[in-house]
């Protein structure tokens, strides 16, 4: 293969972290790899307009747009209501909240938790993936609050209320799932 | 601080997301207050973990995958522009023959209808010179100058006055009898009128050397009420004007 281009010098770096977002938003790994691929070739063409410009936000931006046109069409395509997928257990953003004051998890419940991947995984997949984006953009790569705003489109102070509101519902069903195991192993 | 308005921002506490003041602000509520110590705790904890184990690992083969697939494109948009241009200079190459095309074809128009009006132009007044030389033989006392039904008397006596021998033929048996001929003045030249009779009609036919000797089929017009026929025929131009019907100026036509 021939010598890295400059795309390819400033974009391969963050190829694991287009991936690991398209997986959480497909929450399929073969799925996730199309979108990487297709997200690399758009950013191809496009790149000679990106002047100057943070080029990981802008990348993680064309994944995400990316990888919901791909939900949309997955959704379309298997005729079965994608809002399940994308909004699992929930009617959507704003319906249907969580009563998280009734099941605050005690520290110790999360203590046993924790030591589980499986479980936060497992937690992390029933979010809803509007939520579900902005925990994988914080928690996995770190990006500061702006950035999110930046990748998603959304406002700050609606990156900031989401993802509030996206740990306490991710404490939630981690509880639940724990208990849920705990009961299974009984 | 209060309890209530600290714990909406123990996640961007957390997040290291707060202004320097709030910052402050809320560690100093977090150091006195058990259940936000426990709650930002808990979401260190979460941070950590997903943080730690929650990437999924990039498939091995995709960044190969990814740069097999942005080579292709490189390619395929090296070659588009390529096609951009090719199909440009085709585009330019198709104005150009359709310019020229249109060029060539304003030219021929234009000879055309140069020549067309020329052509209409001189044929229209020689036209109207053989009417009014028919007019005017009628208007005289006699439209002949050599009165005889005889070709053999009207034809010699032509000879000398204009410069070639125009056809006389008695058509007498036909109902078209020859009264005689005149030379007249046509289209700027001398040229011989041989005179017909038929019934109470004069049929006055104007005769001259074709300028380009080329054979022409019978035109007709109408001029002043006057059927006016027209044709080249052996080197020779004819007109033929009379107030007689078409179909016998036709007739009369036929036979010479």
């Amino acid at each position: 293969m021939a010598a890295p281009s400059s795309f390819e010098r400033a974009t391969l770096p963050h190829m694991e972290a287009a991936y690991n977002l398209a997986f959480w938003l497909m929450r399929n790994r073969a799925d996730a790899e199309d979108v990487v691929q297709d997200a690399y070739i758009r950013a191809f063409r496009a790149h000679a307009s990106l002047k100057g410009a943070d080029i990981r936000p802008w990348l993680l931006a064309i994944v995400r747009n990316v990888a919901y046109r791909a939900l949309a069409r997955r959704g379309r395509n298997s005729n079965v209501v994608s809002f399940g997928e994308a909004f699992p257990g929930r009617g959507g953003e704003g319906a249907g909240e969580l009563n998280v004051a009734a099941d605050t998890p005690s520290a110790e419940t999360l203590l046993i938790g924790a030591g589980d991947r499986t479980l936060v995984m497992a937690a992390l997949a029933q979010l809803p993936a509007a939520f579900r984006e902005i925990v994988v953009l914080r928690e996995m790569e770190g990006l500061a609050y702006r950035e999110i705003a930046d990748v998603t489109g959304i406002p700050i102070g609606t990156v900031m209320s989401r993802l509030s509101r996206a740990r306490a519902d991710l404490k939630i069903i981690l509880t639940r799932l724990i208990e849920k195991d705990e009961s299974n192993a009984l | 601080m209060h309890c209530e308005h600290a714990r909406d921002l123990l996640g961007a506490y957390v997040d290291g997301e707060l202004t320097h003041n709030e910052q402050h602000a809320v560690t100093e509520h977090v150091a006195t207050c058990a259940e936000c110590r426990a709650t930002v705790e808990d979401l260190q904890r979460m941070s950590q973990q997903l943080r730690t184990t929650g990437r999924e690992a990039m498939p091995a083969g995709l960044a190969l995958r990814v740069r097999a697939a942005l080579a292709r494109e490189a390619a395929a948009m090296e070659a588009l522009p390529a096609q951009g241009v090719a199909a440009m200079r085709w585009r330019q190459t198709a104005v150009f023959k359709q310019v020229a095309a249109l060029a060539a074809a304003c030219v021929v128009s234009s000879l055309i209808t140069w020549s067309a009006l020329t052509w209409t132009d001189a044929t229209a007044h020689v036209e109207q010179d053989v009417v009014s030389a028919h007019i005017r033989s009628l208007l005289q006392d006699s439209p002949i100058q050599v009165a005889s039904s005889d070709s053999h008397t009207v034809k010699p006596w032509f000879a000398g006055r204009i410069d070639f021998a125009p056809d006389v033929r008695d058509f007498a048996a036909q109902g078209f009898p020859l009264v005689g001929g005149r030379i007249d003045y046509v289209g700027d030249r001398r040229v011989g009128a041989v005179v017909y009779k038929r019934n109470l009609h004069l049929v006055n036919v104007f005769m001259w050397p074709a300028a380009g000797g080329a054979e022409m089929g019978v035109q007709r017009q109408v001029t002043k009420g006057y059927n006016v026929l027209h044709w080249n025929k052996a080197g020779v131009t004819y007109w033929a004007v009379s107030d007689l019907n078409l179909e016998e100026l036709r007739q009369l036509q036929g036979m010479m």
